[in-house]
């Protein structure tokens, strides 16, 4: 049973809200859970204080809960229940495509938006109240509500075994998409209402109830057989950051902060020791930057299966994905589920207990506590850790931008209805957060967080630190007055007021960076290429710009470029302006000296370099262009090869020889060989940077082919890091104590796997080699697990796999199997098996045998079936078996085998075509996977839509599984297609 | 060979030797062997057991004894920092590892891989199974996949093997990172006198009874007692 209690809070922030009333407390009560039937029974009660007179029509959001009664101020109220977006297109039969249901989804959206006033309840205020309203008194509502099976908010994990409810670790937690708290209980379902909260939930008493806020006492009902949890939230929060999580969880009290406790589901409570291990070193690290204590008085964290997301911050809690958990033998799960602690817990200070004023701050928020995050990974794995990362964010968002157009941080919704969206064809409106693209609001929040290091770059750490104190102190002494002093909108945060906040501080005018990056979408594209000028020993450098494709932007403004000479390396800030495109930028060194001197670079190391390869008459060993990311961009640039292998060899910076990397895979020299592999061997050198070498090495010598002297590539290498003095094909064993060598040990084979001969088959050495390193693994004296490992080297057989010669199309029988494949088809049987008897961590090993057996069957060398995977895309199995399982199953309907027939299909697939190549691969995805079931007599996998939404639950996001399903629904109407069976 | 006529004797009178129970017990004989010889192993520094000498040939051990690059391993004097009054080192071979030798590594592996084989293989034949091809079912039998209600569970806990292989680095590690097993066999003895207690904490509660006091003194709401009902009233308090 849970009961809340919400004090609504409706500022008079917003002038459109006629009908608006204030909400200043908020009681819910969920006085009944039951797993069996997924259901949940309770009321609340708003505290409502009117801003306006007449306050006669109370609207309140609430999703598919059924309401039984309305009590204002202890009289009844008639009420009405409507929610659009479950018919979204009602009977309209002569527009069936997808525009038309976009713009009809985000009218339903809009209808019932919270921050315009609307929501799905409408409640009449008795008319013997509306002498009360015209004086402004309070006025408390009480609804009485019931959810049955909900089909989203809530999610209940019902394991199917005998037992009791708790016996079973049955579970329920809440979830959503932003602002979905109105699926589970009826509320003011927006960021900008906040209230504080007590909330009551009795619950089975083998059951704990987690909850925002503290928990004040819980106590037993007169039979005893249930509790009630009491919590009480003081801070004002918005019903968005309410959750609640109910099952039998293990109790953890955090061992360094006691105000923290950790939830897990039974057994896993030593896995949830080792990784709670070090949160209290995130809290002190973000306490330590922000001066500021963390804003609630305590702090839970809770893992549950079957998570929706891997990581959701709500007020004063978390809610984890259990699969983030994990033991202290496990090296690559380790930093992951710090990362998503760290990224939890940035959310609680900005997100939480900060929200936003309205949904197009939202950039604001993601924005910092993206960018604080990003602080904690500096300082807990490193500068070349954090460089790596902002350049793979900043990769992401130029990639997507490019190919999809752009991201807009800002929108006004000023104008016109969709004038803000920079791309309609490509995904639904931006303008509401249900409406939006998953993948989109992904970008969203990538691009948030570099603009603030921009910012950050443009008035110092220090200052953006200052901003974020400000912010937080002025929420804090506001988060302790009462609703009437006013002072709650301080909890809020807007773009303007963050902007004045950094003019305050800063004292800098930061207006043309938003400007260009907040107020509007795309980024920059850059060619450059450059000419050495003898005479004048100047650097001709060109830099042109592309800025009329999609998704990008004209840049104007400073650009900083580094050039590296023979006497040191300088900076240079050069003006991109309207029409210049060529620079001049004086050299420092006349061309060679014959002397032989050390080369200064820029950290101030001096070295020895082999110069022997550099043009004899220019000073010049490498350019870079703006080498701090200090702008949105990509950059292709041109220079000689040399200049890419000594940037390799010789920048410090783990982002400039990742770029030489990238930039060497087209130039196929013995020399661009020696540098790869030098890279390789040096272990000073960032293991990432090592790994990305290790594929380019494999390209390289494949394109190398007919010239290449020696073992295979990487081979000896390998030997001499990894295998036994004595017998070099048998690897020592596993000792992964390094774990630089560890991540090398594990990816080699793989880059090796890639390698191939004239024939374009993999060297039968290197399979060979691969089929040793299996063969001698022996992990017995080793701390950590090896399953990764494992998992890879199963990954490496997968990738010496080449389409197998197939003579008059012969069926593939074991007879002619071939003899290489032979060998591997045994290790992956092999290793398929003993994962039954001694499953690996998250069924890595599990999870390759299936996409190497994938492969088999691909390459012709096995028979193409699809039904081993059909029984590993069960529910049942580890989700990410199922969805390894199910990748199989698609890339088996993309084959040839697969032909769509029925009419159904012809023209759901025209429609789909109308939604432009982002949406498209996920609907395409799914479609393919119905069509299948439905070919197949969907006798393994139920044919209810819904469970195939609940597989892809880690894969689609909730918003799209959502859209997706009114979509469908849609057509559904239209053509009866009877196998879409789902809430109606 | 020994193996094969040692188990198919005894079940030949009752059946034809079936292969899957051969299998299996050939497996357990070799896991057995390998225990064994780990035994062995650390005792004599040694790796002659029954199954690595089986199939060498014997005749060229002499050779071997006398080969040139034969290391020869000499008693330890103390180094001159340590005092003369102290006592003599041991004899080498109990705490010098003799030189690994590949074919034993070799052994030991393709002996590993029989095992392995072996066991899945006799799993594979007693269970259901799935098959990569239609020809020929009994090519590459594959265990088949059971969903299991709660799948998280053995994703991911560590094996039993994996528990004992960290215990063992452990031990010789010094490291004191033991308390997984520990706990969890705590937990499990916890839960019933938790329940009756009517702690606040959920079954498997996490209070070990040795620590409760410790973890008593730990302000912490949901390690508190759960306040038995006093009437309506009381609840109300709370609400305003």
């Amino acid at each position: 049973m849970l009961s809340y209690k919400q004090n609504p809070d409706p500022s008079g922030l917003h002038s459109r809200r006629m009908n608006r009333k204030k909400d200043k407390g908020f009681e819910i009560c969920i006085n009944n859970i039951n797993f069996q039937r997924k259901s949940v029974i309770g009321y609340v009660e708003l505290t409502i204080f009117p801003t306006v007179m007449n306050l006669n029509r109370i609207k309140l959001n609430s999703k598919q809960c059924r309401i039984y009664r309305v009590r204002v101020n202890d009289l009844e109220a008639p009420f009405i229940y409507n929610d659009p977006t479950l018919e979204v297109c009602h009977h309209e039969s002569k527009q069936r495509n997808l525009n038309y249901f976009s713009s009809a989804y985000t009218a339903a959206v809009s209808a019932v938006d919270p921050d315009a006033g609307n929501g799905e309840l409408s409640i009449k205020v008795p008319s013997e109240l509306w002498k009360q309203g015209d004086e402004m008194k309070v006025m408390k509502v009480y609804i009485e509500f019931s959810l049955d099976q909900p089909k989203g908010g809530l999610h209940f994990v019902v394991p199917d075994v005998d037992g009791s409810m708790a016996e079973r670790a049955a579970h329920v937690f809440s979830f959503g998409n932003q602002n979905s708290t109105r699926f589970w209980f009826p509320c003011v379902d927006s960021y900008s209402e906040l209230c504080t909260w007590k909330l009551e939930f009795t619950v089975d008493a083998s059951m704990v109830a987690v909850s925002c806020g503290d928990l004040v006492e819980t106590v037993y009902t007169h039979d005893m057989r249930k509790k009630t949890f009491h919590y009480m939230l003081p801070i004002p929060t918005a019903a968005p950051n309410i959750s609640l999580a109910v099952g039998p969880f293990e109790i953890l009290v955090d061992p360094y902060m006691h105000e923290v406790t950790h939830f897990c589901l039974p057994q896993l409570l030593p896995l949830l020791k080792q990784t709670m291990s070090y949160l209290h070193e995130i809290f002190e690290f973000y306490e330590e930057i922000l001066t500021c204590r963390y804003p609630y008085s305590c702090f839970k964290t809770v893992f549950v299966d079957e998570a929706y997301v891997q990581v959701s911050s709500y007020a004063s809690m978390s809610i984890f994905s259990t699969n983030l958990l994990h033991s202290g033998m496990i090296i690559d799960q380790t930093p992951v589920t710090r990362r998503c602690l760290a990224q939890a817990l940035a959310q609680q200070f900005f997100g939480c207990f900060i929200s936003r004023m309205s949904w197009s701050d939202e950039w604001v928020l993601k924005g910092i506590s993206g960018y604080i995050y990003g602080l904690y990974l500096k300082k807990t794995f490193g500068v070349n850790e954090y460089r790596h990362w902002i350049k793979e964010e900043l990769d992401k968002i130029v990639e997507y931008e490019l190919k999809m157009g752009g991201v807009l941080l800002h929108p006004t919704f000023s104008g016109g209805k969709e004038k803000d969206n920079p791309t309609p064809h490509l995904h639904f409106s931006i303008r509401h957060p249900h409406t939006l693209s998953w993948e989109y609001y992904k970008m969203f929040q990538c691009k948030a967080h570099l603009v603030m290091r921009l910012i950050e770059n443009r008035i110092s750490m220090e200052f953006m630190l200052q901003v974020f104190n400000k912010l937080l102190s002025l929420a804090s002494t506001a988060s302790s007055q009462k609703y009437q002093s006013h002072m709650w909108s301080q909890m809020l945060v807007s773009t303007s007021g963050f902007l004045k906040s950094i003019s305050n501080v800063s004292g800098k005018d930061i207006g043309p960076l938003i400007k260009q990056w907040v107020d509007q979408s795309g980024v920059v594209k850059f060619f450059g290429s450059f000419a050495f000028n003898r005479k004048r020993n100047v650097l001709e450098l060109e830099i042109r710009q592309d800025y009329t494709s999609s998704g990008t932007q004209k840049y104007v403004g400073p650009i900083k470029v580094t050039v590296q000479e023979l006497d040191g390396s300088f900076n240079h800030t050069l003006q991109i302006e309207e029409n210049s495109l060529k620079h001049d930028i004086p050299c420092h060194s006349k061309s060679r000296r014959n002397k032989k001197k050390k080369i200064p670079l820029m950290n101030g190391e001096e070295v020895d370099m082999d110069l022997s390869a550099m043009d004899a008459d220019s000073p010049l060993l490498w350019i870079r262009i703006d080498p701090d990311m200090s702008i949105l961009r990509k950059v292709e640039f041109e220079q000689a090869d040399f200049m890419w292998q000594y940037q390799l060899r010789f920048e410090r910076d783990v982002v400039a020889q990742e770029e030489a990397i990238s930039a060497l895979e087209i130039f196929p020299t013995p020399a661009s060989r020696l540098a790869l592999t030098d890279i390789l061997e040096q272990d000073q050198c960032f293991y990432k940077v090592r790994i990305q070498a290790c594929f380019c090495l494999a390209k390289i010598a494949n394109s190398m082919m007919s010239t290449w002297t020696g073992p295979p590539a990487m081979k000896s290498l390998f030997t001499r890091m990894f295998c036994c003095k004595s017998c070099p094909n048998i690897v020592k064993t596993n000792n992964f104590i390094n774990f630089q060598s560890y991540f090398l040990q594990k990816t080699m084979p793989v880059a090796m796997a890639l390698l191939r001969d004239v024939q374009n088959l993999c060297p039968k050495e290197v399979l060979n080699f691969i089929l040793d390193l299996i063969k001698y693994n022996d992990n017995r004296k080793n701390k950590f697990s090896d399953n990764y490992y494992r998992a890879e080297l199963i990954d490496a057989l997968t990738n010496s796999l080449t389409p197998a010669i197939s003579i008059n199309n012969e069926v593939r029988t074991v007879d002619n199997l071939n003899t290489d494949v032979r060998l591997i088809l045994e290790e992956i049987t092999r290793f398929l098996n003993m994962e039954k008897l001694l499953p690996s961590y998250r069924n890595t090993i599990t999870v390759s045998c299936l996409r190497a057996i994938r492969m088999l069957q691909k390459n012709g060398h096995i028979p193409s079936d699809p039904s081993l995977f059909k029984s590993y895309a069960q529910y049942g199995h580890f989700v990410d078996v199922r969805i390894a399982a199910l990748e199989a199953v698609i890339d088996y309907t993309r084959g040839t085998h697969f032909v769509l027939t029925t009419n159904f299909l012809c023209l759901s697939f025209s429609m789909l075509g109308k939604l432009g190549p982002f949406s498209w691969s996920g609907i395409f995805f799914i479609f393919q996977l119905v069509c299948l079931l439905q070919r197949l007599g969907h006798n393994t996998i139920s044919p209810n839509l819904m469970l195939i939404f609940s597989i892809y639950r880690e894969v689609l996001h909730p918003s799209y599984v959502q859209k997706l399903f009114s979509f469908i629904i849609f057509i559904k109407e239209r053509y009866s297609f009877t196998i879409l069976t789902g809430k109606s | 060979k020994y193996l094969k006529s040692g188990v198919s004797n005894p079940l030949q009178p009752q059946s034809n030797t079936p292969e899957p129970a051969n299998q299996g017990v050939q497996g357990y004989l070799i896991i057995t062997d390998r225990c064994v010889g780990a035994g062995l192993e650390l005792k004599s520094a040694g790796w002659f057991t029954f199954s690595t000498i089986a199939g060498f040939n014997v005749d060229t051990l002499p050779v071997y004894a006398k080969r040139s690059q034969r290391m020869v391993i000499t008693k330890c004097t103390h180094p001159t920092y340590i005092p003369s009054h102290f006592p003599e080192f041991p004899d080498p071979h109990t705490y010098i590892k003799t030189p690994v030798k590949c074919m034993f590594l070799m052994l030991a592996a393709s002996q590993r891989r029989d095992v392995e084989r072996a066991l899945t293989r006799f799993m594979a034949k007693t269970g259901e199974t799935e098959s990569l091809f239609k020809d020929d079912i009994s090519a590459f039998p594959l265990i088949a996949a059971k969903p299991s209600a709660i799948p998280y569970l053995s994703a991911l806990l560590p094996s039993e093997l994996e528990l004992q292989t960290l215990e063992e680095t452990d031990s010789s590690e010094q490291d004191d990172q033991t308390d997984t097993e520990n706990n969890s066999s705590n937990v499990s003895q916890d839960d019933q006198s938790a329940d009756k207690e009517n702690v606040v904490l959920p079954p498997g509660g996490v209070v070990p009874t040795g620590k409760a006091n410790e973890e008593n003194m730990i302000d912490n709401p949901y390690l508190r007692l759960v306040k038995k009902h006093k009437g309506r009233r009381k609840k109300l308090k709370f609400i305003y």
